[in-house]
């Protein structure tokens, strides 16, 4: 019944996004790709590998952060030397980034030379070495992009709001660790084998047809992959629940502190939801005129609204950030301003909303980015994840239950001076 | 040269004709007798084996310097190890010489990357 749900949002989706096409190779790989990538000539691979830092577990914590930086390393075919200079004399960029859901590897190049990367990424997949020499510099990687995720209190109370609402899987910190039980090459290969079977591994591309693609990927190596995990453990994990009323303290004496409070809801709705919210300025002159937005301008601190959708769970909520001194006030005014204003909104404030989330839905469609980020969602069949729009009467029901529910909250303050959650009256 | 070395070591008349010899050989040359490796000999004083050295697993390092000052202190004492504790030929296998290979491999590709003349795109190499 739900898959059956979220194929047919799928569907919708792709026929919504001009130029979408989809197709899957013998072993039954996904591939997704939208012609329209673009100005001509310019084209766009990726390898999307649903392996995010949701699947990690205790014994494997920041093996999706190692995976994601052994990216367009040292494989059985050709050095990191030779792909690196290869995509420079190609004038290709390379990049590998990490979600909560997927790990991606992208290329992004002129059309002629997508043969060559499409065999690229199947190298990466499949034929990675995972050396030890190679781990010790990965790990000097990882550990400053942790380090500096640590360093960034707005990073901290966003991952925060996911530790209290999901507490595992979705949970799970996108970085590393200290002293993560990954510390060999031999682990993160662990990682990559359970993740890489064909049910899991999507190809992505702009500026070719779904066809094509498809034959590229037939022809690489990924045509090997099983379909089914190699080993035992790599299925879906539980699915995500939200649990509210727990609060995540983070202690820091800095001058400004931060607040995330976070309302769990459906992730087609969580980006209508945040421009419900309406923190965001969309006139130049103007704070904006939702509740929200005055608060923080009268009041004299911010209040960005955020959201988040995965295939299965939405978050959505506020970010506070004020003068230490002032942040419990802040909180408790924001929070009953939500609750005022907010669980049973005003018809003409769901208009609003309505309308900013659809600019914004295909707004992100006009950009490569975004349309990446449908055509993932599309081909691993996570549709929840996609920038959707919806309707009036819906986005009140979303409010009323989201809103209306109790909330989890992350502080990156001193604990003398910050609010908790139970304490805010939700 | 080089061309007409490889055909002779391929030569399987010739390897018939020496793998007799090969063995008396090695045990000859005495480094058995110290308790060392082939491996262990390489001249180490190369920007290429160095790198390799610095890729051993830590297993392998501490048996390869154990092996080292062993050698070392036996040499100075004019001594040999009991017969017992000579390495057998099982032990003396090449755990350095594959990584000096990739490692040289590396450094060729790098050079030849260096030193391109053309700026043809290559495109398409599997």
């Amino acid at each position: 019944m739900l898959a059956a749900g979220r194929l047919a949002g799928a569907r919708a989706y792709a026929t919504a996004a001009a130029g979408v096409s989809m197709a899957s190779t013998a072993n039954g790989i996904r591939v997704a790709a939208s012609e329209a990538g673009g100005r001509a000539g310019l084209a766009s691979v990726s390898l999307v590998v649903n392996a995010g830092a949701r699947f990690e577990t205790a014994a494997s914590a920041g093996a999706a952060h190692f995976l994601k930086a052994f990216g367009f390393r040292n494989t059985q075919e050709r050095t990191s030397f030779r792909t690196i200079r290869e995509a420079e004399l190609n004038g290709a960029t390379l990049t590998a980034e990490a979600t909560r859901e997927n790990i991606t590897y992208r290329v992004q190049c002129f059309a002629d030379a997508l043969p060559y990367f499409v065999h690229v990424l199947a190298e990466v997949a499949t034929a990675t070495k995972f050396a030890e020499h190679e781990f010790r510099d990965v790990a000097r990687t990882v550990r400053l992009e942790a380090l500096t995720a640590r360093a960034d209190p707005v990073a901290l109370a966003l991952g925060g709001v996911h530790q209290a609402a999901f507490r595992c899987g979705l949970g799970n910190a996108l970085h590393a660790p200290v002293g993560s039980p990954v510390a060999t090459s031999d682990a993160v290969r662990q990682y990559a084998h359970v993740a890489l079977a064909a049910g899991r591994v999507a190809v992505v591309g702009t500026g070719i047809s779904a066809d094509a693609l498809a034959k590229l990927v037939g022809e690489s190596r990924l045509a090997e992959l099983p379909q089914a995990p190699a080993a035992a453990g790599g299925d879906q994990p539980a699915a995500a629940s939200f649990v509210g009323g727990t609060q995540q303290m983070y202690e820091t004496a800095g001058p400004v502190a931060h607040y995330a409070l976070a309302f769990g809801c459906e992730p087609r709705s969580a980006h209508a939801l945040a421009a419900l919210l309406g923190t965001q300025r969309r006139l130049k002159w103007s704070g904006g005129v939702s509740p929200l937005a005055r608060l923080a301008a009268a009041e004299g601190f911010s209040a960005d609204a955020f959201s988040f959708a995965y295939s299965d769970a939405g978050l959505v909520g506020v970010l506070v950030a004020a003068p230490a001194s002032q942040i419990k006030a802040a909180v408790q005014k924001t929070a009953a301003v939500i609750q005022r204003d907010l669980a049973k909104p005003a018809p003409d404030a769901v208009q609003r909303a309505v309308a900013a989330a659809a600019v914004d839905a295909d707004d992100a469609l006009a950009t490569h980015a975004g349309q990446l980020r449908v055509l993932e969602a599309a081909a691993l069949g996570q549709a929840g994840a996609a920038p959707a729009h919806v309707d009036a009467a819906a986005l009140g029901a979303a409010a009323a239950a989201a809103f209306g529910s109790r909330p989890v909250a992350a502080a990156v303050a001193l604990p003398q001076a910050t609010a908790y959650v139970d304490t805010l009256g939700f | 040269m080089e061309a007409f070395a490889r055909a002779v070591q391929k030569n399987s008349a010739f390897r018939a004709l020496c793998r007799p010899l090969a063995s008396t050989w090695v045990n000859l040359s005495g480094y058995r007798r110290l308790g060392l490796r082939y491996d262990d000999l390489l001249r180490e004083e190369t920007p290429i084996i160095q790198e390799a050295i610095s890729r051993l697993p830590r297993e392998e390092v501490d048996g390869r310097v154990y092996r080292h000052k062993r050698a070392f202190q036996l040499s100075l004492s004019h001594a040999e190890l009991p017969r017992s504790e000579w390495t057998k030929p099982q032990d003396d296998y090449a755990y350095l010489q594959p990584i000096i290979d990739e490692v040289a491999a590396e450094h060729a590709e790098r050079d030849a990357f260096n030193s391109m003349a053309t700026t043809t795109t290559t495109t398409t190499k599997k």
